[in-house]
């Protein structure tokens, strides 16, 4: 089965004698081709949420299922060639590497798994394209506007040609105006190129490029019915 | 090497500032080293350059030309044993020499006697002139470096506190002894002027310091044995019992592993605390995916690059001071040496960087989360 599986997956932390559930018993299914989108205050359980399902982190109870595979099943060694493989991260600040050309951040991801192909290099100038970085090949991050260091960031998650796409906050600190482009430039890669996506964020003018909408609220998540997104 | 080489070209500074340590320390080992060296063949360039395997000493000297006597009656005995394929006997003193004539007291020079028999193995080729014969007693070869201070082939010598004067007939090339230049002289004129005082010879017929011996397979305990009243050693270990020689090379060798020790905790701080720095950005290329042995390897190789190009320099810059040194100082560079140094600094340095390594395995991926930079 392609996309991301949860089922009944819950996270609880040990806080001495008492015990924080910071997921209760989850349970999501996003397809490839979906653009999904949860929202929530902060504390929420949000980030825990994007953690496990970036394999970063493992649940308490319930599965996780990537593209088929159970992550409860995986060593960490295994879990990083995972990430590497079938996930593609959109951070919160784009966390470029910040002695790597633009052109060089997305071929990092292709050294990680072993060498750098002409076809990794096309592909990599084709995606740089579609963000509109064509021309800034070789610039350091430093030389970016905000807006198009999140954009490399996209270009970058694409690389590993993944299943799924995982934002966390991506608009965190743009402008509206940028936000609204850079959740187009997402959703307009999760459609093309038919990837499972899922963007956390707490910015609801951003919703109307997604398809559904989920709320998280102290550990539990509801799909939101027609919500916001009409706005 | 993708990441190790981009971040070294792009933070040229930063690992400029290492890399200027490293080459520092790099270029006071191999002058160190250099002393080192020159400082030990001034001390003991004839014994060592002497082509023998063993030395017999007087029983209780210690190992020390200066505390034995023996006789040269024992040559005989010992090379009648079995392994032994020769032996030489020798003697050895300090001395000063004058020029004959000379006009004041300035021109006196400081030098070692060394008797030895004309044709034995111990006898140094000449460079210049002409060897030592039997019988020709005052005729004597002189380290080449006597000419810097004027003496010519054919000019007579005299000796302080003597009434003996040599004559100079050849010179040798890089044999001195005891921080000294080496005057080769025959063993009747070294008895003449080490034992001129009645009874110093202490009774010992024909005496000499020691006799040294060839042949590789002598087993030392062997030859005590078979002879009363010696001592056998290796070379090396006689080299050690040479005055100052231990205590010399002791304390380079000190100052050498100090400087490697430093090297060490150097590039460990160092990269130690930029890997911190860089916790983030490690975690977030572990959420991307990357390994710990990737990240490993960046760090590693970044090491190797800076310590390859900063130990070349150092290299460079060993070699370039050598050329520049005044002829006196006791220097000399040996290739072999400077090649295994800068193999150990290599070493230490990359192994210091596993520091690094170790703290990367540590870092968290999920530190990428939810983090706003």
């Amino acid at each position: 089965m392609q996309g991301i599986q949860f089922e009944n997956v819950s996270k609880i932390y040990k806080q001495g004698n008492s015990t924080f559930t910071a997921l209760n018993n989850v349970s999501i299914t996003v397809e490839p081709g979906e653009f999904v989108a949860i929202i929530g205050p902060s504390g929420s359980g949000k980030s825990t949420f994007l953690s496990i399902a970036g394999a970063l982190l493992q649940p308490s109870k319930g599965n996780v299922t990537i593209n088929g595979i159970n992550l409860s099943e995986l060593k960490p060694k295994e879990l990083s060639k995972l990430r590497l493989e079938q996930i593609g991260f959109i951070l919160q600040t784009s966390n470029l590497i910040p002695y790597l050309t633009v052109l060089d951040q997305l071929l990092v991801v292709k050294k990680m798994q072993g060498s750098i192909t002409k076809e990794d290099k096309l592909f990599a100038k084709e995606l740089l394209e579609e963000v509109g970085l064509g021309e800034k090949l070789n610039k350091f991050p430093d030389q970016l506007s905000g807006g198009e260091r999140q954009r490399t960031a996209i270009a970058r998650a694409f690389m590993n040609d993944p299943n799924i796409i995982l934002a966390d906050e991506p608009t965190a600190s743009l402008d509206s105006q940028r936000a609204f482009e850079i959740v187009e430039l997402i959703s307009k890669g999760v459609k093309s190129r038919n990837k499972a996506a899922i963007m956390v964020t707490h910015d609801e003018r951003l919703l109307k490029y997604c398809d559904k909408v989920y709320q998280m609220l102290d550990g539990n998540l509801t799909l939101m019915e027609e919500p916001l997104a009409v706005r | 090497m993708f990441l190790a080489l981009r971040e070294l070209k792009h933070a040229k500074l930063r690992y400029f500032m290492i890399g200027m340590i490293l080459v520092l320390i790099s270029w006071l080992v191999f002058l160190l080293s250099g002393l080192g060296n020159g400082l030990s063949s001034l001390s003991a360039a004839t014994f060592k350059n002497m082509d023998a395997d063993f030395v017999v000493f007087e029983d209780g000297s210690r190992h020390s030309m200066l505390r034995s006597v023996i006789s040269e009656v024992l040559v005989a005995d010992l090379k009648n044993l079995e392994h032994v394929e020769d032996a030489a006997p020798m003697g050895t003193r300090t001395a000063v020499v004058m020029k004959e004539n000379a006009a004041s007291d300035d021109e006196k020079i400081d030098v070692s006697f060394l008797g030895i028999n004309p044709g034995t193995f111990l006898e140094p080729k000449v460079i210049e002139g002409q060897g030592l014969s039997k019988g020709k007693d005052h005729e004597v070869i002189a380290n080449v470096t006597l000419k810097d201070q004027g003496v010519q082939l054919g000019d007579t010598l005299e000796i302080e506190g003597t009434t003996e004067t040599i004559k100079v007939v050849g010179f040798v090339e890089n044999e001195s002894f005891n921080h000294l230049p080496a005057i080769f002289m025959t063993l009747d004129l070294w008895r003449d002027i080490q034992f001129a005082a009645p009874g110093s010879d202490m009774g010992i017929k024909n005496p000499v310091n020691a006799i040294m011996l060839q042949g590789e397979n002598i087993v030392p305990e062997d030859v005590d044995k078979s002879v009363e009243g010696i001592e056998t050693a290796t070379k090396k270990e006689a080299i050690n019992g040479l005055p100052g020689y231990k205590e010399e090379n002791g304390t380079i060798m000190m100052m050498l592993a100090f400087l490697m020790a430093i090297s060490a905790v150097v590039i460990t701080v160092f990269f130690y605390v930029i890997t911190l720095q860089k916790s983030n950005q490690f975690g977030v290329m572990k959420a991307i995916g990357a390994s710990n042995s990737f990240l490993g390897r960046a760090v590693v190789s970044q090491v190797f690059i800076l310590a390859v190009i900063s130990i070349g320099v150092g290299i460079a810059l060993t070699y370039g001071t050598a050329a520049v040194l005044p002829e006196g100082m006791p220097f000399s560079l040996d290739p072999k040496l400077i090649v295994v140094y800068a193999i150990v600094l290599l070493v230490v340095s990359v192994l210091s960087s596993l520091f690094s390594v170790r703290k990367i395995t540590k870092i968290d991926p999920l530190i990428a989360i939810g983090r706003v930079e």
